[in-house]
């Protein structure tokens, strides 16, 4: 009994999980963007924040529990970003989607690129987010970001490569300027 | 009515076969041979299946142990097409985006291998709901499959909704109808494995099962003969206003540095 109470359960809960996907926005090329913002990210406070030689100056610099206080906080502030990237990632995704349609095959070819960039960049930022929880519990690991910046850097060129195919007197960046 | 041969329990049995069967023929007819081959197949060899274990059923010449063997023979067909068809929704799904097909295959490949250990667990624990061992063990497998099938379902849509994939519509209403399905045909079959219900309960879990797979088909036919809003390409969302001030604004201060 206690066995196909779980089984139940479980399968309400898949239902309103898959309910919840697909309903609000079932098919997602259909969906406005319009409502939803890119959020630029400031890519040099970030590659500090993710630079090795400033967490090693840290750990010379500070006493251990000191330093592992001060290196969650700047984790902290790391999986900010990195979700900030993902959330964008996800906009562009679908901005991507529907521009891949245009009739101006340079257009579409951009588009296409910039779904695939974002792509990896969401991919990433999840692995990202995964190792900056698993640090924030040791925070005396080593992180490293850096290819996850790269991926961000590539495609905040693409976002931009597109953003002047389909208006070429309003560029885009969404990575903000120092 | 609510009762085994009553006329909904035989409408409920035979309708949903035939329906399908006749969305198998449509596909057919649409072209769509190549581009859904499984549930091509899915939607003819299914529906056939499940009228044998319906005449089956109704033939005073078959005896109860031989109708368990047609309806074995029909989960064992029916699931094997299921899995087929849900990796080729997924491979639809995928193909599009050659940057995310690899780790997508990959992360199915590993939820499947723990969605067999969970539901070999679940099955060891559970006891059939039945003293008959070729009743038991048909509770027990369907279970086993729902489940794996579910989870599959579950995954799917959770990696594309994660990643903002774009579906096309009739992959879409496949899966969603599988996914419903599984949902509710997991419930009673995990009711009818573990809880021993009485008769009337069992026949009400019957025709649960049999009006879902009926709403389902129907569902099937709505993503296939009901053409979707296409999205305005010439319209398509230009990147947000906002963000080009943002830029313009980090523009000037770079300027002016």
């Amino acid at each position: 009994m206690t066995i196909a109470l779980i089984l139940v359960a479980a399968a309400v809960i898949a239902l309103v999980i898959i309910l919840r996907i697909t309903f609000p926005g079932s098919l997602q090329v259909s969906r406005g963007v319009e409502d939803e913002q890119l959020q630029p990210i400031d890519v040099e406070a970030f590659r500090n924040l993710i630079d090795p030689t400033e967490g090693e100056y840290l750990r010379q610099k500070l006493p251990a529990p000191e330093f592992r206080r001060v290196q969650r906080r700047r984790l902290r502030a790391t999986a900010h970003y990195v979700r900030a990237a993902g959330r964008n990632a996800a906009l562009l995704v679908r901005i991507g989607q529907t521009a891949a349609g245009s009739s101006d095959a340079a257009t579409a070819g951009a588009a296409r690129e910039l779904v695939e960039n974002a792509l990896l960049l969401r991919r990433n930022a999840a692995f990202a987010l995964l190792r900056i929880y698993v640090a924030m519990t040791w925070p005396n690991s080593r992180l490293t970001a850096s290819p996850f910046l790269h991926d961000y850097e590539q495609l905040s060129g693409a976002a931009m490569l597109l953003g002047r195919l389909q208006n070429p007197a309003r560029p885009v960046r969404i990575s903000a300027a120092p | 009515m609510l009762q085994a041969h009553s006329l909904l329990w035989n409408y409920l049995w035979v309708a949903p076969n035939v329906l399908l069967l006749i969305f198998g023929l449509v596909l057919w007819k649409r072209g769509l041979r190549h581009q859904f081959p499984g549930f091509l197949a899915f939607s003819i060899l299914s529906p056939l299946a499940n009228l044998a274990v319906f005449v089956a059923d109704i033939s005073p010449g078959v005896s109860a142990e031989n109708f368990w063997r047609v309806d074995w023979a029909c989960l064992l067909i029916e699931s094997l097409l299921k899995f087929i068809v849900i990796g080729e929704v997924f491979s639809r799904l995928l193909n599009p985006y050659p940057s995310l097909a690899r780790l997508g295959r990959n992360l199915v490949s590993g939820f499947g291998a723990a969605l067999v250990l969970a539901a070999t667990l679940a099955a060891a624990l559970s006891h059939g709901g039945s003293p008959v061992r070729i009743v038991s063990a048909f509770h027990l497998l369907s279970q086993t499959v729902f489940i794996i099938e579910l989870g599959l379902i579950v995954f799917a849509f959770l990696f594309a909704s994660y990643f903002k994939l774009a579906w096309d519509r009739l992959s879409f209403g496949v899966l969603l109808g599988f996914g419903i399905s599984s949902c509710v045909y997991l419930s009673c079959w995990a009711i009818s494995a573990n809880a021993d219900p009485k008769s009337p309960w069992r026949i009400i879990l019957d025709l649960i099962d049999m009006a879902t797979y009926h709403a389902c088909v129907l569902l099937w036919f709505y993503y296939l003969l009901v053409p979707g809003k296409a999205p305005a390409v010439e319209a398509a969302p230009r990147l947000p206003e906002t963000n080009l001030e943002l830029w313009n604004r980090e523009l000037e201060r770079l300027l002016q540095q």
